[in-house]
């Protein structure tokens, strides 16, 4: 057999050979001879209020050729088009410490620089919030007049009836869980280049946007200019993870500054200041309330989250509301109560990061289960199983699940990590002792409701046909490392049986490319490669009819060959691709090709209020075994090894999903054990890639990663997402491989070495295994 | 990202000719590998018209066995050290500090000077000039206050180089080159308790070699807490030179790093000669241990485990190395 | 010796200087900037923009380049230093516009995903594969410890040098 050439090939990426040869243009490496430098005066006040921002004396500087700052952009905006309070230069309030405050174009860095320190500032300093507990207080000053309390969203659900759910069951158990707040740290810093055209009055930026849809919409709005006027393109991006899945005031500021000059700015953000722009995932306490018959089923689920969401609304109201519904949609849950709770705080506002409010609530959920288990006597694998899900179904919330590979992710993992000869058996080696640990989780494959609703189908793709006998595919959706480009040119080269070497892509470029809502809750593969298969479907139908027309014969009698057509009966007629071209463009020229997606409305979500989130047509699953040695003098967790299973629908590209699901589960593992920001009355300590404990590859462990592909009924050719999904399993797999090698149970993320070797000196050496946590420990109910 | 300040770069030839530069330029600064100078100036800590580039001083890259001891140049590199044979072989503890260094990368260019008069860290200093603004600075760098110890009159910034511990249970001597000459110094010497001024040399000197003896009947070892497996500076870093008649402790060596504003000597060791390693001994090093360390909060991760931790690796590390030495001679 | 003197720093210009270095084996003669960081130079002068900057410096690996084969970060080392000196940066890998072995493995095994990390990681692997043919994983982890990426975990890195190491011996 020959290996596939389209879908289901391991393809390298079709971008692929610029990156390993330097030649990719990153925003930062854009030709930019004469490009004014920008430069970002940030707050260095926590909270305060803003009395005057005196630029005088930065404007008599020479070489300064633009200074703009709040009092030249009165539009908020925000991802969610219900919550937009945010604005890309503070006017009134600064609520962190790094909120950007004014902005210079100079001619050089060192005028930039010298023009910053000019600007005065008067404020009158307000009490600052740095956690969630101190911004609810009573009489806690309100950074945002319309949130009382300082509660952005609070969210209130409750299906099924957790109290006879919790009636019916054997075990009730409750405990705290909480997840410190980590960033995305992709490895290209903020950046973007923005060409005002003076003479017409157009703007063009490049940025390294992951939705330069949105942005394109918000510059419009903040600068108030027609968006005919205006032109977004992204370059190569280094990376993304949700930090640049909205609009970002660098990149709006830049855009105020090239007009303002009447020129061309570059802004690059230092990593300070890309920290300091922050959006990751928030840190979060969460209170887990679990009920379980004797024989393993769940009966009630209730969680309360509250979330230190940052100084403006961002995605926050999403996060909250991802965190309640994507507790549905793993296992089969007869009653869940959820409570969550957004908070307002000064340090720098969060946002989505990969795995979006599913990943500490996951970690939460999955230890009770796991601690209960233990309590009833269950293995970990069976306690899940007996609470499989049966596709197609709907969940309580609202969720449809059509396919469902968790059953098959599990017999795997099993299997391949040894877990039934070595789990609790491994053999202790001096000071290290081993251990083995599990964890499920799951992702939407594209949230079912965009949240900018126009009625225009989800995704659109555009392959346009002419004369050379290439196609090529116009597309909107940001490639930003994961390879989305990859995946629709060999959905093209599937449908059409095309060569590589006629498919170009063309990504990003508002002037060319068709509009895309942009590469976020993992919907690009699902949504724009239904669009892509779409296209091309529509593409081929008219070349077999052109084939046709030139071969005279009737369009079913023709077969596809890709490379040829020829007559099915009569395989000496044929006619090459480049004929059936010359034949199609035959009194209509150059084509362009549509191809669309749109959601139906029954997959949008529940009727209830935010039921939209976590509303999507497929999910992903994931299960894995993570092994660990633990040394008992030092407290050290080493990652020795993970086993992961992913249900990704089918895998258009295999060696694609191995490396989504790798660094998924990689990123899950920088949560885990080492990553955290870390702020001093709101000053982020942290903002380096030296404090920031990004894992280097020594302490990174092998990643085996089998696919299970249950081939959704909606997806592209069955497929679903699978880079986001792994993450969220990873956290409580390490906690409860922990536990076995040393019998103590973390409940707090990261769990590091300071935190096992301080419980390894409390513990009792006889005693049973304990629940350590840092907070208030667990209560029976 | 902040481009470097200006300045003018010399590159002196010999190691005189440096320090007749440094005397021309009394604000200037020696330049090694850069890999902690660079980025310190990037962020605006080390404000200097004069960088005088030692890349170009032959002499400084000398490495060589002499009767009893090795001379390592203050230029030769980390890599180079921690690739040396008898390095290795007769100074484990060296090797092992100086491969656990930062990264692979930077070792190939930082030097053992660099690493030896490595500028002391601290979690309110290691920031960008705006961050220190914001915070108005602190006694290290443009104002009165430590953020750490708000009433102290001293900076408590902790020393967090590798090798000087290494050196210091290797008992190694560090030549200073000065106006006057040469002098030879104890490596412990070479430092002094306060995070502002943690080097006993003048300005006007220049580190010039380090003399480690060769001694046989010892075994050493070095080990750091890091988070990481690599790039981490030490939270707190233990070398170990013991060596063992019998089943008694001859000499007992312990130095740690990252736990005070100098690399720490620990005193009082020299009572458990002619004692077996037994619970009291290891007590006794427990004690001394905790005397040596003056851990101040001036990293993220809290002082109190970077107390506790220390004496519980050093024990360990004793342990080891007893066996291997008993191993060994039998 | 040149004490200097004769450029005082302080009259408010970067004073440049004739630095002279081979790039990419052919040799060059710049007028650099005394303070000029090699990443700069190499990015801003002479437009190689395949050497990334991902931190403030000293902490990521992205800005490795080679000197004198061997690996070094392009932000931490001043352009000046190195005089006379042989640079190599990602650019200079392939062969007659075909890809070095080590680019078509990272190509090929998807050692790449976003790419921003890849030339500097590229560099350091090259710098090992050049005293070391086949190295272990140990050793390729070793040797990449200051190369952070943020996309892959890692795991197709270093099989991507191992399938490059194999390569080279048949
Ligand atoms: C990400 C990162 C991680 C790091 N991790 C570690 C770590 O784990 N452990 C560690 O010890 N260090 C670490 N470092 C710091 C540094 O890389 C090393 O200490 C290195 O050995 C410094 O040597 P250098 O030659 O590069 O010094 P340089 O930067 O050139 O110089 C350092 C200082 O020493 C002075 N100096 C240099 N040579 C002499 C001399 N001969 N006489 C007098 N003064 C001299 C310089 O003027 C300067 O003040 C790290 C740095 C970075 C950026
Ligand atoms: S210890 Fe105090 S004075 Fe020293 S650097 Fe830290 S804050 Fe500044
Ligand atoms: S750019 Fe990060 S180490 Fe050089
Ligand atoms: S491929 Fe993106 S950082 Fe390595």
């Amino acid at each position: 057999m020959t290996a596939p050439r389209g879908v289901g090939a391991r393809l390298p990426f079709v971008d692929g050979i610029e990156k390993v040869t330097g030649a990719a243009r990153y925003t930062a490496d854009l030709s930019s001879t004469g490009a004014l430098v920008g430069r970002i005066l940030r707050s260095p006040y926590a909270h305060a209020e803003l009395l005057e921002v005196d630029i005088s004396e930065a404007l008599k500087l020479p070489g300064v050729r633009a200074v703009v700052t709040g009092a030249d952009c009165d539009q908020p905006y925000g991802v969610i088009p219900i919550a937009q309070n945010e604005f890309p230069l503070a006017r009134d309030r600064v609520r962190y410490y790094g909120d950007p405050v004014a902005a210079v174009a100079a001619v050089d860095e060192v005028t930039a620089i010298e023009a910053l320190s000019r600007i005065r500032l008067r404020v009158r300093e307000l009490p600052a919030f740095f956690s969630s507990a101190d911004a609810r207080k009573p009489n806690a000053v309100l950074l945002h007049d319309n949130k009382p309390g300082n509660i952005e969203r609070e969210v209130h659900n409750e299906f099924g009836d957790t109290d006879a759910g919790f009636a019916q069951a054997d075990v009730v158990r409750e405990e705290l869980y909480e997840c410190a707040e980590v960033h995305h740290a992709m490895m290209e810093p903020d950046a973007a280049l923005a060409v005002f055209d003076a003479e017409r009055g157009h703007l063009t930026l490049y940025s390294v946007s992951q939705v330069p849809y949105y942005v394109h919409l918000t510059l419009a709005r903040c600068l108030k200019m027609e968006m005919a006027h205006i032109r977004v393109i992204k370059p190569f991006v280094g990376g993304g993870f949700g930090h640049r899945t909205e609009v970002l005031n660098f990149e709006v500021i830049c855009a105020m500054l090239a007009r303002a000059a009447r020129g061309t700015v570059r802004l690059v953000l230092s990593r300070e200041e890309t920290f300091l722009t922050h959006r990751g995932r928030p840190e979060s306490q969460i209170r887990m309330k679990l009920g379980l018959a004797k024989d393993g089923r769940i009966t009630a689920c209730q969680a309360e989250v509250i979330q230190r969401g940052g100084a403006y609304g961002g995605y926050g109201l999403v996060t909250i509301l991802y965190s309640g519904a994507l507790l549905h949609g793993l296992y089969d849950l007869p009653a869940v109560k959820y409570d969550g709770y957004r908070v307002y705080s000064n340090t720098p506002p969060c946002g989505a990061m990969r795995g979006h409010g599913t990943v500490n609530i996951r970690f939460a959920f999955e230890s009770l289960l796991d601690a209960m288990a233990k309590e009833l006597g269950l293995d970990p694998f069976e306690v899940r199983r007996r609470n499989l899900l049966q596709a197609p179904t709907e969940t309580i919330n609202g969720l449809k699940v059509l396919s469902y590979g968790l059953p098959q992710c599990l017999d795997w993992v099993e299997k391949a990590s040894g877990w039934i000869e070595r789990h609790g058996q491994l053999e202790q080696k001096g000071p290290l002792r081993r251990g083995l640990g599990m964890g499920c989780s799951h992702f939407v494959s594209g949230s079912a409701k965009p949240v900018h609703w126009s009625g225009e189908p989800h995704a659109v793709i555009i392959l346009k046909l002419d004369f050379d006998a290439s196609v090529t595919i116009l597309t909107g959706a940001a490639d930003i490392g994961q390879g989305s480009s990859t995946i629709l040119t060999q959905i093209v080269a599937e449908v059409l049986g095309l060569g590589y070497d006629r498919l170009r892509i063309v990504a990003n470029d508002s002037a060319i490319t068709p509009k895309d809502n942009g590469s976020y809750s993992s919907r690009v593969t699902f949504m724009v490669g239904n669009a892509a298969l779409d296209a091309a479907e529509n593409l081929k139908r008219l070349l077999v009819t052109a084939a046709a027309r030139r071969l005279k014969v009737s369009v079913a009698e023709i077969e596809w060959l890709g490379e040829a057509a020829i007559v099915a009966a009569d395989p000496e007629r044929r006619i090459s691709f480049t004929e059936v071209v010359e034949e199609a463009l035959v009194g209509t020229g150059t084509l362009l090709i549509k191809g669309t997606f749109t959601c139906p409305p029954e997959f949008q979500g529940g009727k209830h209020r935010g039921g939209a989130v976590g509303s999507t047509m497929g999910f992903s699953y994931t299960a894995q075994v993570v092994e660990v040695s633990v040394d008992m003098d030092l407290g050290k967790v080493a990652v020795e090894k993970v086993w992961a299973a992913i249900d990704c629908g089918l895998a258009i590209n295999p060696m694609s999903v191995e490396g989504q699901v790798q660094g998924a589960i990689w990123m899950g593992m920088g949560q885990a054990i080492s990553e955290e920001t870390v702020y001093e009355q709101g000053r982020h300590q942290a903002a380096n890639l030296l404090d920031y404990r990004v894992p280097t590859i020594v302490e990174s462990p092998d990643i085996d990663v089998h696919i299970v592909e249950s081939l959704d009924p909606n997806g592209p050719f069955g497929a679903k997402e699978a880079s986001e999904g792994p993450l969220s399993g990873f956290p409580s797999a390490l906690a409860a491989a922990v536990e076995d090698a040393i019998g103590i149970r973390f409940t707090a993320l990261p769990i590091t070495q300071m935190r096992v070797f301080d419980a390894l000196q409390k513990k009792p050496q006889t005693t049973p295994p304990e629940s350590v946590s840092t907070a208030s420990a667990r209560g029976d109910t | 990202m902040a481009a470097l300040p200006d300045f003018q770069l010399l590159h002196p030839a010999t190691a005189s000719d440096a320090i007749r530069m440094r005397a021309l330029h009394p604000g200037s600064r020696y330049l090694a590998g850069g890999t902690d100078l660079l980025p310190n100036m990037r962020r605006g800590l080390v404000a200097t018209e004069v960088v005088i580039d030692l890349g170009g001083v032959d002499e400084l890259t000398d490495l060589h066995e002499e009767s009893s001891a090795l001379y390592i140049g203050a230029g030769v590199t980390l890599a180079v050290i921690a690739a040396n044979r008898t390095v290795q072989d007769r100074l484990p503890a060296l090797a092992q500090a100086a491969s656990g260094v930062a990264g692979p990368t930077h070792r190939v260019s930082a030097t053992l000077g660099g690493n030896l008069c490595l500028e002391t860290r601290c979690r309110f200093y290691n920031q960008s000039e705006s961050w220190r603004e914001a915070n108005a600075f602190c006694l290290k760098l443009g104002s009165d206050t430590c953020r750490v110890a708000t009433k102290s009159p001293r900076c408590y910034a902790a020393f967090s180089g590798d090798i000087a511990p290494a050196l210091m249970v290797l008992d190694a001597k560090v030549e200073v080159l000065g106006p006057l000459g040469t002098r030879v110094l104890p490596i412990s010497d070479f430092y002094r308790d306060d995070g502002i001024t943690w080097l006993a040399m003048t300005p006007d000197e220049l580190l010039v070699a380090v003399r480690v003896p060769l001694k046989t009947g010892w075994a050493s070892a070095y080990e750091k807490v890091r988070v990481r497996g690599a790039m981490d500076f030490p939270l707190a870093g233990v070398a170990v030179a013991l060596r063992r008649e019998n089943n008694t402790i001859a000499d007992l060596r312990i130095a740690l790093t990252g736990v005070s504003s100098r690399p720490e000597f620990v005193n009082g060791l020299d009572a458990l000669a002619g004692h077996p390693l037994d619970d009291t001994a290891l007590a006794i090093i427990t004690r001394r241990i905790k005397l040596g360390i003056k851990a101040m909060e001036t990293t993220l991760i809290e002082v109190p485990f970077r107390r506790r931790i220390t004496p519980v690796l050093a024990k360990r590390m004793v342990e080891r190395l007893w066996e291997m030495v008993s191993t060994s001679l039998s | 010796m040149d004490c200097g003197g004769w450029n005082d720093p302080r009259n408010g210009y970067p004073m440049k200087k004739i630095l002279r270095l081979s790039v990419n084996g052919k040799p060059r003669e710049d007028a650099v900037a005394e303070n000029a960081l090699l990443i700069d130079y190499l990015r801003d002068t002479l437009g190689l923009t395949g050497t990334k900057q991902g931190c403030d410096g000293g902490e990521c690996g992205a800005c490795t380049v080679l000197v004198d084969s061997q690996p070094r970060l392009a932000c931490s080392t001043l352009a000046h230093s190195l005089a006379g000196r042989k640079v190599e940066t990602i650019e200079s890998l392939s062969h007659e516009g075909n890809l070095s072995r080590l680019q078509r493995a990272f190509h090929e095994h998807l050692g790449t995903q976003c790419g921003f990390c890849t030339p500097g990681m590229i560099m350091a692997a090259e710098a090992l594969l050049r005293t070391n043919p086949h190295p272990d994983r140990t050793a390729i982890r070793a040797a990449l410890a200051g190369n952070l990426c943020r996309c892959t975990g890692y795991v197709k890195i270093i099989e991507s040098v191992e399938a490059a190491a194999q390569e080279q011996s048949v």
